[in-house]
């Protein structure tokens, strides 16, 4: 079943010019797409081809100019139900510092339902089950300052769980973490997705992208490719025209290949790809 | 270094006065702050240093970390007590100064009530410092919003109130890190900022503020985001995680603050009725 459907959305932002003219700055332009319940999709594109837009449209944070957004069979625009629909789509952020809004991580957590008018026992409920989910409840009671950059992360997740929601968008929430800590929140994300959990992961780094069910990629606010990992890193003229990169296990791979060697990087997701590439050179 | 004074003053303990409930704390604290002024004489002073002194060894607060408050504020008070003293009359006309020159005379009543006057600013600032040092800021937050909550009969927006007061609390840290992080960015492009004049060691603080305030809109841009995406639609049918109830702790220090302070009303009201027993008037 699709969760998520873009039908030719655009948004351009106001360009406020030197010389004192209002002018446009596209955002994203003619986006059609659309997104299966429980899948992983990856969202990749260089700086400024409009993934962040892209994301703030999904949950009607940005309202799209033309086209339309639906969500769970929501639309964006429609004002009544704007609030069911965030209901059903959480989202993170990049900086995890400026999305807490209380100094202690529980009520942090707890601001989503409260704003739900959820009562208060079911409330702690939500919070902890949050907090397990991402394995930080023993952090209940702290503060977040003294926390991580992964653990505050967590705890962002965490706060966008306890709405309970059907779709986690994560734009670059691992951007400003270490190797360690952007594990920490993909473990999660991955578990939530085991889990039934429509995850759209907005990233900089094609590792992650590895083990996403699907890719979309973006440029200057168009949706130029939308395909599997495997698909779009086989395909090197669309990477070198956007200017991506593939991961280096896969141009391990395809060097391989090309020198005969039995890999194929097309056929096998990524962890057997790893595998492979180590079988061959062992050989 | 600077993240410390995020947590104010609060002193992390377990003890009675901890676990009293912020609304019952603050509202107690009010009532001494108020009590202190109907204090007149130095005995009953030395009830109300008894009755303090006991609170602040319940609370297992060591009274250096109380008494530090104080040292910060010393000079004023004792600048409001020195000039009492110089503007302060006799008690009666007949009051003979102790020490005159020019226009300039002492009498022992103003030094006396410049005493006492010291001596109530002192209680003040401790008894307020005990409610800070034994309350977290969060618990404090919501203790206001609970007391005030009455207020939203004349449409004072409480819930708001309350919000930017946590939301304060949740950003100094961050605000404080990122000065400190500016306040080095600016020290490495060669920005002085420790030698030169008022004027000028102000005007090094431009290049610091500058991207502080600008850096507080983005910043203040993608938390709305943040709040938005969580379903924030303001104080309607929001609901609180927090509960606040009251415990045998509550009823037993209100009841023992609010009969001390009830005696201290009482003497002040029948002040001057039992003639021979000066010593608890003056
Ligand atoms: N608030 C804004 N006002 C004006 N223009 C904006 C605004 N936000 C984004 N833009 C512009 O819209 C375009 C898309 O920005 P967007 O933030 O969606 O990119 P992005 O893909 O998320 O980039 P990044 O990888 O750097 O996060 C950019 O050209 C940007 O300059
Ligand atoms: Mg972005």
């Amino acid at each position: 079943m699709e969760i998520i459907s873009l039908d030719n959305v655009s948004y351009s932002y106001k360009a406020y010019n030197d010389d004192g003219t209002v002018g446009e700055c596209i955002g994203v332009e003619g986006v059609t797409l659309s997104v299966e319940e429980g899948a992983f999709v990856a969202l990749v594109g260089h700086n400024g081809c409009g993934k962040s837009t892209l994301a703030k449209l999904l949950n009607g944070l940005l309202l799209p100019k033309s086209g339309t957004v639906r969500v769970c069979g929501l639309t964006t625009t429609d004002r009544d139900t704007l609030f069911e629909l965030r209901k059903n789509v959480g989202m993170v952020f990049q900086n995890p510092d400026n999305q807490m809004v209380a100094s202690i991580v529980e009520e942090d957590v707890a601001f989503g339902p409260e704003n739900l008018g959820v009562p208060q026992p079911e409330i702690v409920q939500r919070v902890y089950e949050a907090l397990s989910q991402v394995g930080m409840e023993q952090f209940a009671k702290s503060s977040p300052h003294r926390l991580s950059g992964g653990q505050k992360q967590r705890i962002a997740i965490a706060g966008a769980l306890a709405i309970r929601p059907k779709v986690l968008v994560l734009d670059e929430s691992t951007a400003m973490l270490d190797p360690l800590g952007r594990k920490e929140v993909l473990d999660v994300a991955h578990k939530l997705n085991a889990q039934g959990m429509t995850v759209v992961l907005i990233t900089h780094f094609m590792e992650e992208v590895l083990d996403c069910s699907s890719v979309l990629v973006m440029n200057n606010g168009h949706l130029v490719a939308q395909g599997t990992p495997n698909e779009i890193f086989a395909n090197r003229r669309l990477l070198d025209e956007v200017g991506l990169r593939a991961p280096r296990t896969v141009e391990l791979a395809d060097k391989l290949h090309s020198a005969g060697f039995n890999v194929d990087a097309l056929e096998r997701s990524a962890h057997i790809l790893g595998g492979d590439v180590c079988q061959e050179l062992t050989k | 270094m600077l993240r410390d004074v995020t947590f104010g003053q609060y002193y992390p303990g377990n003890s009675f006065v901890h676990r009293m409930d912020a609304r019952i704390k603050l509202v107690l604290t009010l009532l001494f702050m108020v009590g202190i002024f109907f204090v007149q004489s130095f005995a009953v002073f030395g009830f109300v240093t008894v009755f303090l002194l006991a609170v602040i060894f319940i609370s297992q607060v060591p009274l250096r970390s109380v008494l530090r408050s104080v040292k910060g504020i010393v000079v004023l008070l004792v600048l409001t007590a020195v000039l009492n003293v110089f503007f302060a009359k006799g008690a009666t006309p007949a009051e003979q100064p102790l020490w005159s020159w020019w226009k300039i005379e002492i009498y022992a009543n103003g030094l006396k009530q410049a005493a006492k006057i010291f001596l109530r600013l002192v209680y003040l600032v401790i008894g307020s410092s005990v409610l800070t040092l034994t309350t977290t800021p969060v618990d404090l937050t919501h203790a206001v919003e609970s007391l005030l909550k009455p207020l939203r009969v004349i449409k004072f927006p409480v819930h708001e109130f309350a919000l930017i007061m946590s939301l304060t609390l949740s950003f100094i840290p961050s605000l404080i890190e990122e000065t400190d992080r500016i306040i080095r960015a600016q020290k490495a492009r060669g920005a002085d900022f420790d030698t030169g004049g008022l004027i000028k060691r102000a005007k090094a603080f431009v290049p610091i503020l500058i991207p502080l305030l600008v850096g507080g809109f983005r910043r203040a841009e993608e938390l709305a985001n943040a709040m938005n995406s969580r379903c924030y639609e303001g104080a309607t049918k929001r609901t609180c995680m927090r509960v606040m109830k009251l415990g045998w702790r509550d009823y037993v220090a209100a009841f023992v603050t609010v009969a001390f302070f009830a005696g201290i009303f009482v003497l002040y009201a029948m002040r001057g009725s039992w003639g021979g027993v000066t010593w608890l008037y003056f």
